[in-house]
């Protein structure tokens, strides 16, 4: 377990400024909100939170697609598999990473978020579980993305992760069968953020949310299989 | 016997995923390492060293073949743990020294003072104690090579796979890396050494192997390798070159081959004659030599790729 730690900490820590820059963004964005009067504007304020809140899943995307390249491009990923590590804890260490990533962000939206639409009289445990929702999606769209990245390049990675998550989504909503958003159920988390508002901020309902855990294990497995067959050492330019 | 790392019939093709074309990097490679020797390993670039030990290693897995690294299947991560690995192009994260080498040594499952001990240790090995709080992306070519020797020495290994280690180190520091290494010996270790270096490998090296093109071409202890056959050469002062037949003078000194058995005859003669010995060593080739004899066709090999 240590060494999956030790890998997950370590890619936070690479991927730190982004994450600063995030912070930062969230940071100004609530000041602003409780600077221009939360409880005036409260329908502006949320859908300000909502879609700040949706960045982050964009930026799981590309954490995921990008982080096994850049440690093949920089040849860095040897000094690391050449210890006791096996290819299945790098993986999970990225996993966590990602998670970990999205986990500081949605926990310092979670915070703001509790400040400014608490004040406009949105709940803040409801803030909570949104958040919650968020950091899953994150989860599960970073290792699909992880899971593609193991055999294509970056950007044909993001692109397939896009597509994995779109079209389930799309096939649900066009044959009006939500079995379909299931299937990866990232679009299904974030609609859960997109749909809430302050007349029914919702209950939380926990089946996507633990059908997605499990989906990121399957998913994490296939990636492990995939993985296992890669030559690391083989260029990637 | 006993072997630490083992390369059975291994066969490694790289194909272009596009075209149909394919490279065969190694081919039908069969080489045993034994415990406790500094085996140097060989080849002029593109033989498919590098190759061999991303096999050993577990970052590739084989076209056909097998292979045991410590007594385990290549690839298995435990046995890694044994193992101390330098790449030829060392990559770090950027962080201090100190931190980076604790952190890959945590890796491997140190902790606690163990690890902060080993840490302080392995730096001053390498002589970068003084440099430990600096941080590594702004460290010279040399100083990173000395850190990815200290990661790789960090769990003190049973066997070093060392790939191309005083590349790109100062005199002193290939001296100190020498004493490493042969302390390492002394110690029980094993080391595999993948080196262009050839005078390094020469001193060092207790057996070695020269790549070719993906396959071994020659393999033998370094002494015996080294021997040309049963001559010795003399070298005298104080007489004259045509008392012996292809004897060649140069700065005041003649210099001769006689057969090995013919040895006392010779020396008596010289002094006879008045003369004096200054040296009698047996016929040796450099390991240059070596490498250029059994990698002749490599310079026509390469023109013709380019070509």
């Amino acid at each position: 377990m240590k060494p999956v730690l030790l890998i997950a900490v370590n890619f936070v820590r690479e991927q730190r400024w982004a994450i600063l820059v995030l912070l930062l963004w969230v940071l100004v964005l609530a000041f602003l909100g409780l600077a221009t009067g939360a409880g005036q504007q409260r329908e502006d304020l949320l859908f300000v939170f909502k879609q700040v809140a949706l960045y982050v899943v964009a930026f799981s995307v590309f954490f995921g697609s990008s982080a096994i390249f850049n440690d093949r491009r920089s040849r860095r990923i040897l000094s690391v598999l050449s210890k006791s590590v096996g290819r299945r804890q790098y993986l999970s260490g990225l996993v966590l990473g990602i998670s970990m990533a999205c986990g500081i962000y949605g926990f310092a939206l979670g915070l703001t978020g509790s400040w400014t639409l608490g004040e406009a009289g949105f709940p803040a445990s409801q803030v909570w579980f949104l958040m919650l929702c968020l950091v899953v999606a994150c989860t599960l769209a970073g290792s699909v993305a992880l899971m593609f990245s193991t055999f294509m390049n970056p950007f044909f990675a993001a692109g397939a992760t896009a597509a994995a998550m779109a079209l389930p989504a799309m096939i649900g909503y066009t044959t009006r069968s939500p079995t379909w958003e299931y299937v990866i159920p990232v679009y299904q988390l974030a609609a859960t953020v997109l749909r809430s508002s302050f007349d029914s901020p919702g209950t939380p309902v926990w089946s996507p949310i633990l059908w997605a855990i499990a989906e990121t294990v399957a998913i994490w497995l296939l990636s492990v299989r995939i993985f296992s067959y890669v030559d690391i050492a083989v260029s990637v330019e | 016997m006993d072997f630490v790392l083992q390369f059975e019939n291994i066969c490694k093709e790289y194909r272009s995923f596009w075209s149909r074309r394919h490279f065969r990097a190694l081919d039908n490679f069969n080489l045993q390492v034994e415990k406790g020797e500094i085996f140097g390993f060989l080849g002029p670039n593109g033989a498919g060293k590098t190759t061999a030990i991303h096999l050993a290693m577990g970052f590739m897995r084989p076209s056909s073949g097998s292979g045991r690294l410590l007594g385990e299947r290549f690839g298995h991560s435990g046995t890694r743990r044994r193992v101390g690995f330098l790449p030829e192009n060392v990559a770090l994260y950027p962080r201090r020294a100190e931190t980076l080498v604790r952190f890959y040594g945590a890796l491997n499952g140190m902790k606690g003072t163990q690890l902060d001990r080993r840490a302080g240790q392995v730096l001053e090995m390498v002589g970068l104690q003084d440099d430990c709080k600096r941080n590594v992306s702004r460290f010279s070519r040399g100083m990173l090579q000395r850190v990815g020797l200290a990661q790789a020495l960090m769990n003190d290994p049973e066997l070093l796979i060392l790939d191309e280690p005083t590349s790109a180190l100062d005199p002193l520091a290939r001296v100190t890396v020498r004493e490493l290494l042969l302390a390492a010996r002394a110690a029980g270790k094993t080391i595999f050494l993948s080196s262009h270096l050839l005078s390094e490998v020469e001193m060092v090296c207790d057996r070695v192997a020269v790549l070719h093109r993906g396959k071994l071409v020659r393999l033998g202890k370094t002494t015996e390798l080294l021997q040309v056959g049963e001559r010795a050469e003399i070298a005298a002062r104080g007489i004259d070159a045509r008392s012996f037949p292809g004897a060649v003078a140069e700065d005041g000194r003649v210099r001769f081959y006689v057969p090995a058995r013919e040895q006392r005859a010779a020396m008596e003669r010289v002094w006879s004659l008045g003369g004096e010995i200054i040296s009698v060593n047996p016929e040796r080739r450099s390991l240059e030599e070596i490498f250029l004899e059994v990698t002749a066709d490599s310079g026509a090999h390469r023109a013709e790729h380019m070509s």
